[in-house]
């Protein structure tokens, strides 16, 4: 099993790597440098202007260094085929699980070190901890956290229940943050979850570990596929039944595509989850950029954004079987995709548009923005999209 | 009206999986496809589906030609798979709803067949569901009703009693009963011959991709010399010491 646990951890370092270098491409990390200078400048700008000992130093202190601990769940590798192959060697998890908790630990303690080194000079100097006392804090952390990975393989048995432990990490860096003797309560706390809570020797609950590997992929899956295309990701689809009324009462005019291009926007995460995204962004940007041109400008571009990513939708079931052997005609789909697509875009429009009303007065500005808002999404619906459907069909 | 195989050949590469492959199945008759694992009846079912190319020959049903026609085609076909997809965005009611938009069928009618079907199967109150929420057999029961629904000329049903209780089996049979007694045409594999032969009478038996006869249980155990107290499972006996022997 040890050997498996190698071969697993080698193989998964070579697709992380795979992706992270599409993430990390060089525009990415140029913006990620000048984001992280910013940030660090004005955070030294903002340490200078700071009075001495107020009561809520110690809560941002605790709240900023409790962030980092909540990365890095217990990666396991598991895959579903293990629940029948590997089924009896329920013992030798526990060497398994050791190496796993191992590297488990490697994203958190470098997030953790991250974030105490930055706020080292805020501990010193604003929360007025002492040196050591600051490191002692640290450590506790990595050792708490170590704990909580450990706790997290216990409950991968059963009769184990489950308990989420992250508000019992920020209670200790409450109390070590506040109290001197607050450290000592949770480095007790801490060593006895690394050191002193036994992991079961049987009992295995395999589908539950299966289970929980495959939500936890899929959460690293979601982030990387925010930049590039992620084969593995699976789509969790959810009913969102209160979203119902945008659709048809009755089947009438539908015809079979647009029927499925509907449900699919509505629910499956890819695209709701793309369509909220780029929403949330335009109010954001309105917000930060004001009113004005410039919004008008970033939020045009934001829907164009939003349309361009939308496409994939028209091929979403060419890959579906019964879609492939059912008498649905390619024939016209490309209209039914317009048709679908206009009624999200001028829904978006809609929701700007409200975003920008609750910002600020109803004046001429406005309205002529968002006038030339919607001329804007009409012409990318009927002027550009007939162009990118015409190989659909 | 009747489904035609012409000289078809194909399979997944240039290596042709199916040889020279002639039957016809007619009006209100049904046709099991019996063979060992990798004898080529999936791939005869992909072809007739339209998701493979034939290398060479012909699939006509009803006249149309599934390579000039196939929306047309499609049309007059239903499909149940060995292995139940659903669309995994729409609830049981939609994917009937789609099947009812896919097929042109006019809609009171068809939920009036619907309800039936449903109730049947035991579906009528998981209407809002969607595909995440049925077991496997479930699932199945889902491809049979919207099967049935379509109300096409020809089904085309893969291994049908994987997954089924007894009671969704007999309610299966009874439908390619009456499917047939109303003219409709069924094209079937199987294993499982004592629940088939309740509602198939002709078999066609593929070896390696060629068909070696097409007749009644009775006339296929008089080709190879069963006995009536045998059962078929010495037929795949047969038909894997033959493969031995080449």
């Amino acid at each position: 099993m040890n050997k498996l646990a190698h071969q697993r951890l080698n193989a998964n370092f070579k697709q992380s790597l795979k992706y992270l270098r599409l993430v990390f491409n060089d525009f990415f990390v140029l913006a990620l440098i000048f984001l992280f200078g910013a940030l660090m400048y004005w955070y030294a700008q903002t340490l200078k202007s700071l009075p001495p000992k107020r009561w809520y130093y110690p809560l941002t202190l605790a709240i900023v260094l409790w962030l980092p601990t909540l990365t890095g769940r217990l990666a396991t590798l598991l895959k579903a085929a293990d629940k029948q192959f590997l089924l009896p060697q329920d013992r030798a998890m526990k060497g398994y699980l050791q190496i796993m908790r191992r590297y488990s630990m490697l994203l958190p303690t470098l997030l953790i070190l991250l974030a105490a080194g930055i706020m080292w000079p805020f501990a010193l100097l604003k929360v007025q901890l002492k040196g050591w006392n600051y490191i002692a804090l640290v450590l506790v952390m990595l050792v708490a956290k170590y704990g909580r990975l450990r706790f997290e393989s216990g409950q991968l048995y059963f009769g184990k229940s489950y308990t989420d432990w992250h508000l019992c990490d920020l209670a200790g860096l409450l109390l070590s943050s506040y109290y001197s003797f607050g450290i000592v309560v949770y480095a007790v706390v801490a060593l006895f979850f690394a050191f002193a809570y036994k992991l079961p020797k049987s009992g295995f609950d395999w589908n539950r570990a299966v289970d929980l590997e495959i939500s936890r992929k899929n959460v690293i899956y979601t982030i990387f596929s925010m930049f590039t295309d992620v084969q593995e990701k699976t789509i969790n689809i959810r009913r969102r039944k209160y979203l119902d009324f945008l659709l048809p009462k009755t089947l009438g005019k539908e015809h079979a595509n647009s029927f499925l291009y509907r449900r699919s926007l509505l629910r499956n995460p890819d695209y709701l989850n793309l369509f909220v995204r780029m929403t949330v962004f335009a109010w954001l940007i309105s917000v930060l950029v004001g009113e004005g041109t410039w919004t008008l400008g970033l939020c045009a571009l934001v829907s164009f954004l939003t349309i361009y990513q939308l496409l994939p939708l028209g091929n979403e079931f060419d890959d579906n079987l019964m879609y492939v052997v059912s008498p649905i005609s390619k024939k016209g789909r490309g209209k039914d995709l317009i048709k679908v697509l206009n009624l999200a875009m001028n829904l978006q429009w809609l929701l700007i548009v409200l975003g920008w009303l609750v910002m600020g007065p109803l004046n001429l500005k406005l309205a002529a923005n968002s006038f030339l808002l919607l001329v804007w999404v009409n012409l990318l619906v009927r002027l550009y999209l007939p162009l990118k459907v015409k190989d659909m069909e | 009206m009747s489904l035609k195989i012409t000289n078809l050949t194909g399979g997944y590469t240039g290596i042709p999986v199916i040889k020279n492959l002639n039957f016809s199945i007619e009006e209100g008759q049904a046709l099991g496809l019996i063979g060992l694992n990798g004898a080529g009846k999936s791939t005869t079912i992909k072809h007739i589906l339209g998701l493979l190319r034939p290398q060479a020959g012909k699939i006509e049903l009803a006249g149309l030609s599934l390579a000039e026609q196939p929306t047309e085609f499609k049309r007059q076909v239903a499909y149940i798979p060995e292995t139940p997809i659903l669309y995994p965005e729409l609830t049981l009611k939609e994917h009937l709803e789609l099947t009812m938009l896919s097929y042109d069928l006019p809609t009171e009618a068809a939920w009036e067949r619907a309800r039936r079907l449903l109730k049947m199967f035991r579906l009528d109150d998981k209407l809002d569901w969607l595909p995440i929420h049925f077991s496997k057999g479930m699932k199945q029961k889902v491809m049979i009703v919207s099967a049935f629904l379509a109300d096409a000329q020809l089904l085309v049903i893969d291994e049908p009693f994987t997954g089924l209780d007894p009671l969704a089996v007999t309610n299966l049979l009874d439908l390619i009963k009456e499917a047939l007694s109303q003219g409709k045409m069924v094209l079937m594999t199987t294993h499982v011959l004592a629940d088939a032969q309740q509602a198939v009478s002709q078999y066609a038996v593929l070896n390696r991709g060629t068909i070696e006869i097409i007749g009644s249980l009775s006339e296929i155990r008089q080709h190879y010399g069963l006995k009536d107290s045998d059962s078929f499972d010495r037929l795949y006996q047969m038909l894997y010491q033959e493969e031995q022997h080449e």
